[in-house]
């Protein structure tokens, strides 16, 4: 007599003890709901201009945070957001330009550049010099749009030190 | 022992909530499978597999899993259409089935997919992630696909997938003939050739005795008389019928039957259709014009400085910061002097000849000349002699002045 | 059968009123356990100790006020997630329910769960007053310091606020329903005489429909109405312990007593589990009598939990097929054809077409009688009812008593003519308002290709 009733009970306690539990599984489940499944983010290959647009020296790209420095037909780009926690360093125009050999190619330094958070200090070529910043500033991919001819910069693909992109 | 109330309860209701319980579990089954059961997941799953059969594992990878959308942040637009036409930017699937085939490349060129999106040109919902709704038509979105099963159920004469060219020419409008858009050219050249800007303004100029039809393909649907129309309730049923008969919907028109034939009324019917008040950026609308418009006597003087005699100085980018006046060339910075007298006026400045100075010239010319504008010997030589020129040609008209302004003088002394 | 007094000692498991158990006890095995249960534990505390059967009934409350609740509960929950994904902006409303609907993992069901649950909270809110006003629950029985009829205004108040949370709602995906909804629900307002204009620029923020509308009506959504409802619901849940429970519950009293049992001197937790002096003077050894009463925990909290579970399981699985409609995106230039308003106000919005009247050259907006006075009156009245209504204590807590047949027969008259003018403007309602039988179909609307 007492078996079938032990056994019905499990039954009720295993029927209320699973919805429980499912009503939990839908309240954890819903909260993937704030996991975004689609990018409204810009897309990390811009065009940044006309070769023509970029002048000897350097010139700032306040949208992709990017500098990008031009020698005569060689242009390379290097990131304006500090290692360190992400804020926008700002260049500084070195009163004596000097050339140095980065990762075994020359490289004309015009600038240093300075963060205004927390004072990281970078060389021209984007080494850190002093301050918090823990590596180097990022150098992106140079091309050239094949249909139109602007200058496209590859966010998302960070380069070596020695990448120069050179017009034809 | 303490006493425990009896109650009737627990025998029926403890059953009731071990029911309750299962439904619970139920709903969770169901809540799960209503994520899992969208078509896009089998068509990712059959477009990888294709991938790795036709070009290897390697590619197959590159897939990213999960929903796909393209963001026109111009346009606002946020597409989803390539979570389902995967293969729509992947080369070698050219004649396979729709939805896992490759996009023409052509008008993929000059519309790249992340400046226009999809439902810029194909209509349709680019929001949802099924082919029901995205699609359409559907309840409470007007914008179906713009595909063959719309050119079907309209009968479109030839192109059954005409009707997206509504949408080229929301961009196209002002153009006068668009690759690729055949009945909307037809319909432009029936513009011109019937004379339709007599009565009614297109694009923005033409008469008054129609309606203004610049933005007619903003007119709602509920705006249209419908009571003479059978078949189709749409603004392009209507639009179609009207151009083949106008009185037959409108009994009271002064608008003439054309006679058109079935293909230009569907074509037409694009064409007014495609004159939307679109938000479009003035850089997606080709011939817009992008520069502040120029009076007859400025674009004159524009020309004469670039083919008058003073021409050189205007390619040399002398006129930047000198003016001609004896040669008609005006800087509009004039920073330095005139240059007609340059020949006179260098010798008493520098107390040297104009060739000497052009040679090794001194100040400010120093730097202009030896880096913003650098001449060859020869190129300097040409300069001299055209200086000389305009010196010549500042007397001439020194003179002439001097001769007019005598009676002129004369009279005003009376 | 005797309830002991408890004495200090006898008990091995510690203090009175001091559970020895780490929630409550599903299965206590006494009387006095059960009791501690609802006292130690903070989320049964608002509950008496012992339940009277009848209260219990499937039949008699229909655990109407229960089921708001559980949908109350629901409601809220399930706004939580949408308050992180949905976007206040007159540009990214519409794009960001859009997103929602179809890119948000289990979007489409969480929303549909809040419409539901909304939707059916005004049903079942409404159905609970309708059962109130039938038994005449809002009457205070034989208890000393009842004040029922304060609960019932309460009531009536939280009514209205679960229509405003609809209504705030339904405004905020920014399409076609939303925009004209608004346009016509200020335009009622501004049919009052004399202030009606300041009342809608103040309801707009300016003169136009626009973000600043949107701004405010989704403050109202989101924080101010919800607050209000919260804390009414809580006063109204106090009340109903205060006032002895179910109005059924003071049909106790009339039972005979048992003068066998023995009498009990001290009540630490009585049925109506106030201990204060000003609580209903009911008779502790009927009301605790074995065959009139059960322990709350667990027969009445194991009601409540089938109640709101069902719900949650009901509304659950409905919402996997249900799509909360979402209409084009909001149009000023074109009005939707018919334009109507959600089903709850279909009744008013019949009203309102109904109600312009001519009295010789004078001309009263339907939107005026219709859409202020007229429900306007009907609340007044409806919250006054308890001091109107004259009828004997002892009708309380019963369902359709002999000397409120009256009342009970205009009010259900009232009753049908919404529930007739709501399925009139629901179901019989088409393009141009015009009438068609729920069968016919309407005329083809014109779509632009």
């Amino acid at each position: 007599m007492s078996e079938p009733k032990s056994r019905r009970e499990v039954f009720l306690k295993l029927g209320l003890g699973a919805g429980v539990a499912a009503l939990g599984a839908q309240a954890v489940a819903s909260l993937r709901s704030l996991v975004p499944n689609v990018s409204y983010d810009s897309p990390t290959t811009v065009k940044i201009g006309m070769p023509n647009d970029f002048p000897d020296g350097m010139k700032f790209l306040p949208d992709e945070r990017l500098f990008v420095f031009r020698e005569g037909k060689t242009l390379h780009a290097v990131s304006a957001v500090c290692t360190h926690l992400g804020c926008t360093v700002r260049a500084e125009a070195l009163s004596a330009p000097e050339t140095k050999d980065v990762s075994g190619k020359p490289l004309r330094l015009t600038h240093r550049f300075l963060c205004p958070c927390h004072g990281s200090k970078y060389a021209g070529d984007g080494t850190n010099v002093s301050g918090p910043a823990p590596k180097p500033l990022a150098w992106y991919h140079l091309s050239l749009s094949p249909d139109d001819g602007q200058v496209v910069v590859d966010l998302a693909r960070a380069v070596e030190r020695d990448f120069r992109f050179t017009l034809a | 022992m303490e006493k425990r109330t009896d109650s009737p309860y627990p025998k029926v209701d403890r059953p009731i909530l071990a029911v309750v319980g299962v439904l619970l579990v139920i709903s969770c089954a169901l809540f799960v499978w209503s994520d899992r059961k969208h078509d896009w997941r089998y068509y990712q799953a059959t477009f990888r597999a294709q991938v790795a059969e036709k070009l290897g594992a390697e590619k197959a990878k590159l897939l990213r899993p999960g929903l796909q959308q393209v963001w026109v942040a111009d346009l606002k637009r946020a597409d989803r259409c390539m979570t389902c036409h995967q293969a729509a930017l992947w080369k070698g699937f050219e004649t396979a089935e729709e939805p896992l085939r490759t996009h023409p490349a052509g008008p993929l060129r000059n519309h790249p997919v992340e400046k226009y999106g999809c439902t810029s040109c194909h209509g349709g919902q680019g929001y949802a992630v099924d082919a029901t709704e995205a699609h359409g038509p559907v309840e409470h979105w007007e914008e179906p696909l713009l595909g063959k099963t719309l050119g079907e159920a309209y009968g479109l004469v030839d192109d059954k997938n005409a009707a997206m060219q509504m949408n080229c020419n929301v961009c196209h409008r002002y153009d006068r003939e668009t690759k690729g858009a055949e009945a909307i050219n037809l319909a432009k050249k029936l513009v011109t050739e019937r004379g339709c800007r007599a009565c009614h303004v297109v694009n923005g100029r033409g008469g008054s005795i129609g309606p203004d039809l610049t933005n007619v393909g903003e007119k709602a649907a509920e705006q249209y008389e419908y009571g003479r129309l059978s078949g189709q309730k749409t603004s392009f049923a209507w639009h179609v019928a009207h151009f083949k008969d106008p009185r037959a919907l409108v009994p009271e028109t002064v608008m003439p039957n054309f006679h058109f034939t079935t293909k230009e009324a569907q074509a037409l019917s694009m064409l007014v259709l495609s004159w939307r008040r679109a938000p479009v950026p003035a850089d997606y609308r080709p011939g817009t014009p992008r520069t502040d418009p120029q009076t007859a006597a400025e674009v004159e003087t524009e020309l004469k400085m670039k083919t008058g005699p003073g021409a050189w100085f205007v390619k040399t980018g002398c006129f930047v910061c000198h003016s001609i006046q004896a040669l008609g060339v005006k800087s509009p910075a004039q920073i330095g002097p005139d240059l007609s007298t340059a020949v006179e006026d260098v010798q008493s400045r520098f107390g040297r000849t104009l060739d000497d100075f052009l040679r090794e010239p001194t100040g400010t010319m120093s730097v202009v000349l030896s880096r913003q504008i650098i001449l060859t010997p020869e190129e300097k030589a040409v300069a001299v002699g055209k200086l000389r020129e305009a010196f010549a040609e500042y007397q001439k008209q020194k003179a002439e002045d001097a001769k007019g302004k005598k009676p002129a003088a004369s009279i005003g002394a009376h | 059968m005797s309830v002991k007094p408890d004495k200090a000692g006898s008990q091995p498991h510690g203090a009175p009123g001091v559970h020895t158990k780490p929630l409550w006890s599903v299965r206590p095995a006494s009387d006095r356990e059960a009791g501690d249960a609802v006292v130690s534990n903070f989320l049964l505390h608002w509950f008496p100790a012992k339940t009277y059967k009848p209260s219990l009934d499937w039949n008699y409350s229909f655990w109407l006020g229960t089921a708001s609740a559980a949908l109350l509960l629901l409601v809220t929950v399930s706004g939580l997630p949408l308050l992180f994904l949905y976007v206040p902006s007159v540009e990214r409303a519409y794009g960001s329910v859009k997103d929602i609907e179809y890119v948000t993992t289990f979007g489409f069901w969480i929303r549909a769960v809040h419409r539901l649950s909304a939707h059916l909270m005004v049903a079942v809110v409404f159905l609970h007053m309708v059962r109130v006003f039938l038994t005449g629950a809002y009457k205070n029985g034989r208890g000393q310091g009842q004040k029922r009829e304060q609960n019932w205004v309460l009531g009536v108040g939280l009514l209205l606020l679960t229509l405003l949370l609809s209504f705030t709602g339904y405004l905020l995906p920014w399409d076609q329903l939303a925009y004209w909804a608004i346009t016509v629900g200020t335009n009622i307002a501004s049919s009052i005489p004399f202030v009606g204009s300041a009342i809608r620029e103040l309801l707009l923020g300016g003169r136009a429909i626009d973000q600043a509308t949107l701004i405010r009506f989704y403050v109202l959504h989101v924080i101010a109405l919800p607050a209000a409802i919260g804390v009414i619901f809580l006063y109204h849940m106090w009340r109903v312990r205060k006032d002895g429970g179910l109005a059924r519950a003071d049909r106790a009293t009339l039972l005979p007593e048992k003068a066998a049992e023995a009498p009990s001197k001290t009540k630490t937790y009585t049925l109506l589990g106030v201990a204060r002096g000003t609580s209903p003077a009911v008779k502790a050894s009927t009301l605790e009598r074995a065959d009139t009463t059960v322990n709350s925990v667990p027969d009445l909290t194991r009601r409540i939990l089938i109640v709101v579970l069902a719900i949650f399981a009901l509304v659950s699985i409905a919402s996997v097929f249900y799509h909360a409609p979402l209409e084009e995106p909001a149009n000023a230039l074109v009005t939707p054809n018919p334009a109507k308003a959600p089903w709850y106000f279909l009744w008013l919005q019949e009203i309102v077409t109904d109600t312009t009247v001519k009295i010789g050259s004078f001309t009263i907006n339907g939107a005026f009688l219709g859409g202020v006075l007229l429900p306007g009156a009907l609340v007044f009245l409806l919250t006054l009812w308890p001091w109107l209504d004259k009828s004997a204590p002892g009708s309380a807590g019963v369902w359709f008593p002999k000397d409120r047949r009256t009342q009970n027969a205009v009010f259900l008259a009232f009753v049908a003519g919404v529930l007739v003018l709501t399925f009139i403007g629901t179901f019989c309602r088409g393009p141009y308002w015009h009438l068609y039988w729920p069968w016919q179909a309407w005329p083809e609307l014109p779509t632009r290709i």
